[in-house]
């Protein structure tokens, strides 16, 4: 979808809360999130998760996918130094989400359009918050009509 | 299967994941065993860890992770080490016992839909008992690996003892749980005959319910009628839609229980099924020998609508005699199910006379409506079964003016079902017990006009375990009577069959009791054709085992794996089921409905239905024996279709080349010190419950007192409960409990800054990097330290606790205080499961039981046995940071001895 067509999704949604795509990990940071809906937490309901092995996994590419096809931002949930599978998963995280703002930006979207944060396994409260905070930005991206 | 590793872990604890975790990154290979469906043990339900108030959880689930992602480490959960043995060459061999999950672990995604789904629940043991769980379950959000297990402990009672193999208790608890229409689903898995069996049936489930040894059973039977009611009340048929054709044909002779159950479930596989019955309309005995009193005759029709739904075609007044020209009319297969149509005679003079009936001619007419007027008649009845209790109570309601049951033997003896037996005398019906008929006695016209009898008496047991009635000499009278009905037993009518069948002198198919094939491999031979008269729920049995047997014999394959009936769990005893609660609350019965009169006068069904709000409470009252009801929701809602209820634990066999034994340690049983009263007081609660409490993943999001859910403003901790204490034999110091309950102050006085919380303590044990500073942070932040034992506590009627104890610092005074809630600091105990992991070779103990370190200053967590090596707590009480530094210790021990056994095998001998 071109950067064009995007922008009519997202004006089409403009009265809805800013759907957002969140990645999670398996064994820490899914627990957090799944967390946060058992205790009945209050977060935006434009948020989506899917939950991967790793977040080292991600690729650019999916994340420039998933603004393509409508959502307004897409929140990585990490598990920061505390990965089960690598050492440098943090580092390497923060070269995907480097790659993803600088793929997003050629392809004519803000690159705010991507965050990233460290979420424990019971991080249910941190979570609300990273959302919440991320949905009112993608929120003043869209009022502004930044792509 | 037999593995190799260089390490086995028994425990996923800190201390064994440590050990676990340090073993594989020096390169060992590492099997680790954990009980419980996650690996973590006890750090992960935690609320934090002191002093650093790091939260356990965050800090614990990476580290369950890595264990379970290590390259060099496997990690078996849900599964017990049993029998570890050391070989010739210092080695070990050990079984590894994988318990059953009944969950595909590799097809499930931890979507929680089966726990969703579950009608069971049971205490939450990974929320110290506060709150409840289902039987489906992930151990707690965090788990890992999240996924799914079943809990079943055995086959439920009542659902064990069902001839037809009708899963009793699961449909108690879909019931329970207000699913009316699966409950009637789930029986018709099994049986089309719900409506039947929901009046009908003698109800062995019952008989054998825990529920039972307290006030009453479930009722079970009526709670099947209840939901054959609703669901016939709006639906005529089974509500669901016949399958694709498979092509191929059976025949089905006769159309009573078995037949009807066998020709509904090769249906529902797909066979074009047609019933042959010789009667004018089909049911059988349903139809022709149970009362309408009893088994209203369009209930029987209701039933067999759902077997015809399915296409199945009933041809009535058609008797078969021939089963090869059957055969030849394209049947792939047939099945005999043609019951005890024939009476037996009394073989005694007279028998010929007007106004002798069988017992199953007479139920038959009256079923009909054919039946003779009684009124002003004086009817005996010859016999001590069912069908002579029927017809004793049909005689009544034909209006008999007397009727009489001579049996030969005494009212314990008889083969009726007790109930029967007490339901026929409320309605009048007398007995007469030891005697037995010699002659039926007539006048001129040969009419019946009396029954000649001899008394009896009962001598030694005969074949059949009852006493041998015995006549006693010139003991003969005659009893006066119009008509006399014989109904002493019952006959197959297989004399067709006997040129092509193997037919028992007793007249029944002798079939494989298996497999219920004749010796004619197209011919199956199923219900009392083949046992002789039963009951219907082995008829229903018998028929589901004859068209399993069908379709896998048409299938080619071999006659086996009837899992239904022949691979149920083994039951569970009901002492095992009451010891898992101290007491019981009384729950009143539902009562028997029924309405008896001494004259009755018309067939009318005299058990009412039950309504919606006694069905509740009767199937509420259900103990889930088996914790696991098999009511099949679970399978239902799995979107992976992860969940195989037929699912067998397996054991493994592992050769290791050394032990970790990280088994942990036990809490305290607070309920041995009785003067605290925790079981009984509500609102009193161990540490372990209060760290549930304030844990990230706490049941009620804030801190609450049990009995109200009142949030406590006045929270007192008893220190030492069951440490330091000789009266519960426990001496040592259990070192955590001090500072744990510290962590707690503070917690609590962050979450409820208006609560008071007090301490009774013997002495505050802070020695540790920053344990003592603390103390004094908790002192500062307001909590109070008390210096005095608890005698005693009493509980008010408001819920609070009155604590009295002696004021050391303050002249040593009684004194007695209010409190919202208690928290017992309990304290631990030893896990005695260490020491039964080993078979030839007992694992040392030290004399408080816990796992001994026989050269623990020099060498911490070497055993009695060479090659095995303790982890954290189980040799003796350790806080986290203290079993960390065990289990690394330990990691060290088990290389050291690995390498050393290394260059052993390499010196020549």
């Amino acid at each position: 979808m071109s950067a064009v067509a995007a922008a009519e999704v997202h004006e089409k949604r403009a009265g809805s809360a800013p759907r957002i795509l969140v990645f999670s990990t398996n064994n820490i940071s899914d627990p957090g999130i799944d967390l946060a809906g058992s205790q009945h937490m209050h977060y935006s309901p434009g948020v989506e998760v899917i939950s991967l092995p790793c977040t080292s996994g991600i690729k650019p590419a999916w994340i420039l996918h998933a603004i393509e096809q409508g959502f307004d931002g897409v929140f990585i949930a990490a598990d920061g130094d505390e990965c089960a599978y690598l050492p440098d998963c943090s580092k390497r995280a923060s070269r995907i989400v480097g790659e993803a703002q600088a793929l997003l930006q050629q392809h004519g979207h803000d690159p705010q359009r991507v965050k990233m944060a460290a979420i424990c396994s019971v991080c249910a409260e941190p979570f609300t918050k990273h959302v919440q905070q991320f949905s009112a930005t993608l929120a003043g991206l869209r009022s502004s009509g930044v792509q | 299967m037999s593995m190799d590793y260089d390490v086995l872990v028994v425990g996923s604890g800190i201390g064994g994941m440590e050990s676990a975790l340090k073993l594989g990154d020096m390169g060992y290979k590492v099997l680790l065993v954990e009980k419980e469906a996650s690996v973590g043990g006890r750090m992960i339900l935690l609320s934090k860890v002191f002093p650093t108030l790091d939260c356990a959880s965050c800090i614990s689930t990476p580290k369950m992770a890595a264990t379970i992602h290590h390259p060099n480490i496997t990690a078996l959960t849900y599964s017990e080490v049993e029998g570890i043995r050391r070989n010739g060459d210092g080695r070990f061999r050990a079984t590894v016992r994988q318990k059953a999950r009944y969950v595909d672990e590799a097809a499930c995604t931890g979507c929680q839909q089966c726990e969703t789904a579950c009608t069971v629940a049971v205490p939450d043991q990974f929320n110290a008992d506060l709150v409840a769980r289902r039987a489906a379950y992930i151990p707690f959000p965090q788990a890992v690996p999240k996924k799914a297990v079943i809990e079943r402990v055995g086959t439920s009672p009542c659902t064990d003892n069902c001839p037809a193999g009708i899963k009793a208790h699961g449909y108690v608890s879909l019931i329970r749980s207000g699913k009316y229409e699966d409950a009637f689903q789930l029986v018709l898995d099994a049986t089309p005959l719900v409506g039947t069996l929901g009046r009908a049936c003698y109800a062995p489930c019952e008989s054998e319910c825990t529920r039972g040894s307290l006030e009453a059973s479930v009722p079970i039977r009526r709670l099947k009628r209840f939901v054959a009611d609703r669901h016939y009340a709006t639906m005529d048929g089974p509500g669901i839609a016949p399958p694709p054709p498979n092509g191929r044909k059976v025949a089905i002779v006769g159309s009573g229980p078995a037949g009807l159950t066998a020709a509904w479930q090769l249906a529902r596989a797909g066979y074009q099924v047609k019933i042959y019955e010789a009667a004018a309309q089909p049911g059988g005995f349903l139809r022709q020998a149970i009362p309408a009193y009893r088994l209203p005759p369009e209930v029987v029709d209701q039933d067999i609508r759902n077997v015809t739904a399915l296409g199945v075609e009933i041809a009535t007044q058609a008797p078969v005699r021939d089963l090869e020209a059957l055969k030849h009319d394209g049947y792939d297969a047939i099945l005999v199910a043609t019951g005890t149509p024939q009476s037996t005679g009394l073989d005694i003079p007279g028998e010929q006379l007007h106004g002798v009936v069988s017992g199953l001619g007479f139920l038959r007419d009256a079923k009909q409506g054919r039946a003779a007027d009684l009124a002003g008649k004086r009817v005996i009845v010859v016999g001590g079964g069912n069908v002579a209790m029927d017809a004793a109570r049909t005689a009544r309601r034909l209006g008999a003016q007397e009727t009489l049951v001579a049996y030969r033997r005494g009212r314990e003896e008889m083969p009726a079902h007790a109930a029967e037996v007490d339901d026929a005398e409320r309605e009048g019906v007398h007995f007469h017990f030891q005697v037995a008929p010699l002659e039926v006695v007539g006048d001129a016209g040969g009419h019946v006009t009396g029954l000649r009898c001899q008394r009896m008496t009962l001598g030694q047991p005969d074949s059949s375990g009852r006493r041998r009635p015995e006549p006693v000499p010139g003991s003969e009278f005659v009893l006066l009577c119009d008509v006399v009905v014989v109904a002493i037993g019952m006959a197959p009518d297989t004399a067709a069959f006997a040129a092509q069948l193997k037919v028992s002198p007793n007249q029944r198919l002798q079939v494989d009791p298996h497999t219920l094939q004749s010796e004619l491999p197209y011919v199956f031979a199923a219900g009392d054709v083949v046992t002789g008269a039963t009951d219907i729920t082995r008829a229903v049995g018998q028929g589901r085992r004859a068209a399993f047997m069908i379709d896998r014999w048409l299938q080619g394959r071999e006659l086996d794996g009837f899992v239904a009936l022949d691979d149920r769990l083994p039951v569970v005893g009901k002492a095992q089921v009451l010891a898992r609660q101290r007491e019981y609350a009384h729950r009143e019965p539902v009562t028997v409905g029924a309405t008896f009169s001494a004259a009755p006068r018309d067939f009318a069904e005299i058990e009412p239905p039950m309504t919606e709000e006694e069905a509740l409470a009767g199937a509420g009252v259900c103990l889930d024996c088996g914790v696991c009801s098999e009511c099949g929701q679970c399978v239902a809602a799995c979107p992976a279709n992860a969940i195989d209820l037929n699912m067998r634990e397996r054991k493994l066999e592992v050769e290791v080349g050394a032990v970790v034994v990280s088994t942990g340690y036990k809490l305290f049983a607070a309920d041995l010190k009785p003067q605290y009263g925790y079981g009984k007081y509500r609102n009193v609660i161990t540490g372990m419950q209060m760290d549930r409490l304030l844990a990230p993943t706490r049941p009620f999001n804030t801190v609450l007192r049990p009995s109200d859910a009142k949030i406590p403003e006045r929270i007192a901790y008893v220190m030492c409960t069951g440490s330091r204490d000789e009266t519960v034999g426990n001496p040592l110091c259990s070192k955590f409990c001090c500072m744990y309950s510290i962590k707690q102050n503070q917690l609590i006085m962050g979450a409820l800054p208006l609560a008071d919380v007090t301490v009774h303590y013997m002495d505050i044990r802070a020695a540790g990097k920053r344990y003592d500073e603390f103390y004094e942070q908790a002192k500062s932040m307001g909590a109070t330290y008390l210096k005095g034992r608890v005698a005693k506590i009493t509980e008010k009627e408001n819920g609070n606790l009155v604590l009295r104890y002696e004021d050391i610092e303050h002249g040593g005074t009684l004194v007695e205080a209010e409190y919202d809630l208690v928290v017992l600091a309990i304290g631990v105990q030893p896990n005695r499961e260490a020491e039964r992991l080993f078979v030839d070779e007992p694992l040392g103990l030290d004399e408080y039981d816990y796992v001994a370190e026989p050269d623990e200053d020099l060498n911490p967590g070497q055993t009695s046995i060479p090659g095995v090596f303790v982890a954290g707590a189980a040799s003796g009480a350790k806080d986290i940071v203290d079993s960390i530094l065990h289990a690394g210790a330990a990691a060290a021990q088990v290389a050291a001895h690995l390498e050393q056994s290394k260059t052993k095998m390499k010196v020549p001998q």
